[in-house]
């Protein structure tokens, strides 16, 4: 007796533990081919084309995971099943059910202005899951339930004598499974067969953007559909599966052609351009400045490469990103794929590189990375994501002169003796810095006024500075932002780094611009290119009075070249000595004793000449 | 126990006459081509439909797109069932080549292995079937009214593409119904299903019978033969 009860109870726990589990089962397969970004299509799949070869069909099932052996039927994990089952696992009396809906967007949605809308429904117990549904949001007018699975267990108020009842629990428990695998096996294939697969299959398979999307809603209870709705449906009812407690029903609402909703699938939708992207140097400026200003010695950060964009970003207007960036990493590549593929297809042609709308110079905004390959700023109208066609680098170089160079006096032709510095080094990252936002500004607020605009007005407001041509006025049009860039060109012609003398002996200029506050990571900025310029200068200096002097005798000069070439290979040895004695004797005189020793020297040469003379007439 | 029989809907295939496919064009030995592979991917996808609701032993389910039809059905998995069943194909199609412009049936029938040992009067084992499929097929010859030549066959082929494309929708419409059909015959008869050998993939053993004839009255038969074409008719000819 205490066994028969005992088999009932582990019977009756067997019968619930295949209904609660058939229940995960089922939403596991409605979701997985419902649900565009969890699906096990292509896994299945693979699996099968990997692992069940000829030799490895018999040890297939030791790569089966537990869950998978529940009725027979290897799925792989879905997220929005696991997440939507705990509900019925602890209760498995209550229906389930599982709407698919198709959601739309709008004909006039406009990615930049879209406000993702929150997906929980207030008051009932609905909650909308699906991938990217922020984007559609739960906008009641563009969804629509194109399936409605109700899955429910029936239980019976039964009453029986034992021996019965154990009898039909021994095999009922046995019968239920082999039902629930039949079931689940039809379940499988109608998923597949039913219209809304086709937009699934859509959605997963194809990598055009699709004015739709597919959410689902899984709950315990749903609003009846109208009779309007209802005659619009069609419904495939499941045989029910009898137990001797109950009985497992599973039917389907579906609408039996989806193409009647104006759906197109097979057009993708048209590029828009996102002004707002990720890793834009527009996006977050403060962000970006330090690390792209102030590590000049990693060459990953490519400061030139960063300048090169800032400088590219005075011949186009670029509104801010939306999704900024702090550091020219590879990781926002992905969106800059996309935009490459927008942007290879909106490019202007060619011949207009200067007067091109500032809608599609939204698509030249660049990335480091992206500098690396096309520092110059191009168009083409090839489709293809080929590099624009070239315009003449003298308007990068310009721009670069124009931002990077302004400020600082740096005698190019008169530092050819000095030690070599990198070009970087002399430039102040701070004042182009500054030059380069202005300018951008201007193009950003014209284009969009955003925040970023104003936060880069502020930023340049901030510091004031006196670049000439630049005026940093919100509401500038492009086109003043471009006569304002092409007087900038014209003023410096001659190539990168050539600075007029004007600028060299005007101190005023540099003196106005050392006024310029330093950069706050940069503190030492404009003091390093002051020493450099009075290095150089004091330099300069010294080697002018270290010259010989101009004013000698041409016999004397011109002895003086053989003489001092023999002077290398006879006196070598004296003047070493006498440069040493006499070095050594003027160190701590300073000046004054330098000019006795230069007459000392001078008169022992003379009288080292005067030998040298005798020596070659008695010769002859 | 009861052999339960399914007699799925007929289906209107067309298909070209093997010898005339040499003095074919290059579209025309395309489309040759096409239709042969649409037929051996109806016919594939009607016979795993059926074997994916018969393998009840643990699968891994792979989809099947049928990218004409804009159907996906379920195979399970097996690569052997994959082999026999293209086999079984390949021989159906050297069937109709043979015999053009015939109702062609295969037959799908599960079955149980009775006396393995032999007995006094027979050393065969026993058989006993207690499912069949009838897969109806009424292959058409294609018609075409050229002698083959490149020219004519450019205009010849403009109009039939409407007329194909027709087709085309009515056969995908009734091979999605015929899968339906599948799945409530499976859904409504449950209680004939034999205990679950221990088995993966395919638990029940099985065979593909092809037949130029057909039992096609329409009714289901209530007598199960023993062969598949133990009651058969001979159609019109």
């Amino acid at each position: 007796m205490a066994s028969s009860h005992g088999n009932t109870h582990s019977e009756r726990a067997k019968m619930e533990q295949i209904i609660t589990e058939f229940f995960a089962k089922s939403l596991h397969i409605i979701l997985e081919s419902r649900c565009p970004y969890v699906s096990s299509r292509n896994y299945s799949g693979e699996q099968v084309l990997s692992s069940l070869s000829p030799s490895s069909s018999s040890s297939s099932s030791s790569s089966f995971r537990p869950r998978d052996k529940w009725f027979n039927l290897a799925l792989r994990d879905c997220p929005a099943a696991l997440e939507n089952i705990d509900f019925w696992r602890q209760s498995n009396l209550e229906p389930m059910i599982v709407d698919v809906i198709l959601m739309q967007r709008p004909i006039d949605w406009d990615p930049l202005n879209f406000s993702p809308k929150t997906g929980f429904v207030s008051g009932k117990e609905r909650h909308y899951y699906g991938s990217d549904n922020e984007e559609f949001g739960c906008e009641g007018k563009n969804e629509r339930i194109i399936e409605r699975w109700v899955l429910q267990y029936e239980s019976k108020k039964n009453g029986g004598s034992t021996g019965s009842k154990k009898r039909s629990n021994c095999t009922s428990s046995h019968a239920l499974y082999k039902k629930s695998i039949l079931l689940l096996r039809s379940l499988y294939a109608t998923v597949r067969l039913l219209p809304a697969y086709k937009l699934f299959r859509d959605l997963t398979s194809s990598a055009h953007i699709r004015m739709y999307n597919l959410a689902h809603r899984v709950s315990s209870f749903v609003e009846p559909f109208t009779r309007r709705e209802e005659a619009d449906m069609q419904r495939f009812v499941f045989t029910p599966v009898d137990t001797s407690c109950g009985r497992l029903c599973l039917s389907v609402l579906y609408r039996s052609s989806v193409v009647d909703m104006g759906l197109d699938p097979s057009t993708p939708i048209s590029p828009q351009f996102i002004p707002e992207y990720v890793g834009s140097p527009m996006a977050e400026p403060l962000k970006r400045f330090p690390s792209g200003f102030v590590s000049q010695s990693s060459p990953s950060s490519s400061p030139f490469g960063r300048r090169h964009s800032w400088s590219y970003d005075l011949y186009r207007a670029s509104p801010p990103s939306a999704n900024p960036s702090p550091s020219p990493s590879p990781t926002y590549s992905d969106s800059h794929a996309s935009l490459a593929k927008q942007r290879c297809r909106r490019l202007p042609p060619p011949s207009l590189p200067h007067h091109v709308p500032d809608e599609t110079l939204v698509a030249y905004m660049k990335t480091p990375s992206y500098d690396e390959y096309w520092p110059s700023p191009v168009f083409s109208p090839s489709p293809s994501p080929s590099p624009p066609t070239y315009v003449p680098n003298s308007h990068i170089s310009k721009a670069l002169l124009r931002c990077e160079s302004a400020p600082v006096s740096i005698p190019v032709t008169r530092l050819s003796s000095m030690p070599s510095l990198p070009n970087k080094q002399l430039m102040p990252p701070s004042p182009p810095m500054k030059a380069t936002l202005l300018s951008a500004a201007e193009n950003i607020a014209h284009v969009r006024p955003t925040s970023t605009a104003d936060k880069l007005l502020s930023f340049s407001k901030d510091r004031p500075h006196q670049i000439p041509g630049a005026r940093p006025s919100v509401n500038s049009s492009p086109s003043k932002s471009f006569s304002s860039r092409l007087s900038f060109q014209d003023d410096y012609d001659d190539g990168p780094f050539v600075v007029e003398d004007d600028e060299i002996l005007d101190p005023s200029s540099r003196s106005g611009l050392f006024e310029l506050p330093g950069h706050p990571n940069e503190p030492g900025g404009n003091l390093f290119v002051k020493r450099s310029q009075d290095a150089a200068v004091g330099a300069l200096v010294r080697m002018l009075k270290k010259a010989p002097p101009l004013h000698q005798d041409l016999q004397g000069s011109t002895l003086q070249t053989p003489t001092n070439s023999i002077k290398d290979t006879t006196e070598i040895s004296e003047e070493p000595r006498v440069q040493q004695s006499s070095a050594s004797n003027s160190v701590s005189s300073g000046l004054g004793l330098v000019t006795s020793k230069t007459t000392a020297n001078a008169l022992e040469e003379l009288h080292g000449y005067r030998k040298m003379k005798d020596s070659l007439l008695k010769l002859k | 126990m009861n052999c339960e029989v399914c007699q799925l809907k007929e289906l209107d295939v067309e298909h070209f006459e093997i010898r005339e496919v040499l003095r074919f064009s290059c579209n025309q030995k395309g489309l040759w081509c096409q239709a042969v592979c649409n037929l051996m991917k109806l016919i594939a996808g009607i016979l795993h439909t059926i074997l994916f609701h018969r393998a009840l032993g643990l699968v891994r389910p792979k989809d099947i797109d049928l990218e004409l039809f804009e159907i996906t059905y379920v195979q399970c998995g097996d690569v052997e069932l994959e082999r026999k069943i293209d086999e079984k194909i390949d021989q159906f199609l050297d069937r109709v080549e043979k015999h053009p412009n015939k109702k062609n049936q295969i037959c799908l029938s599960f079955y149980e292995v009775k006396n393995k040992q032999p007995t006094w009067f027979t050393n065969k084992v026993e058989r006993l079937y207690w499912e069949q499929w009838y897969i109806n097929l009424n292959v058409a010859q294609h018609q075409k009214g050229h002698s083959g030549k490149s020219t004519s066959s450019k205009i010849v082929v403009d109009p039939e593409a409407e007329e194909r494309t027709v087709r085309r929708a009515a056969l995908e419409a009734s091979l999605r119904d015929v899968l339906f059909q599948i799945i409530r015959f499976v859904n409504e008869k449950k209680d004939h299903i034999p205990p679950i050998p221990n088995l993966e993939g395919v638990s029940f053993p099985y065979e593909i019978t092809i037949s130029r004839f057909c039992i096609w009255n329409g009714n289901v038969q209530e007598d199960a033969p023993n062969r598949a074409s133990y009651d058969a008719q001979l159609t019109s000819e």
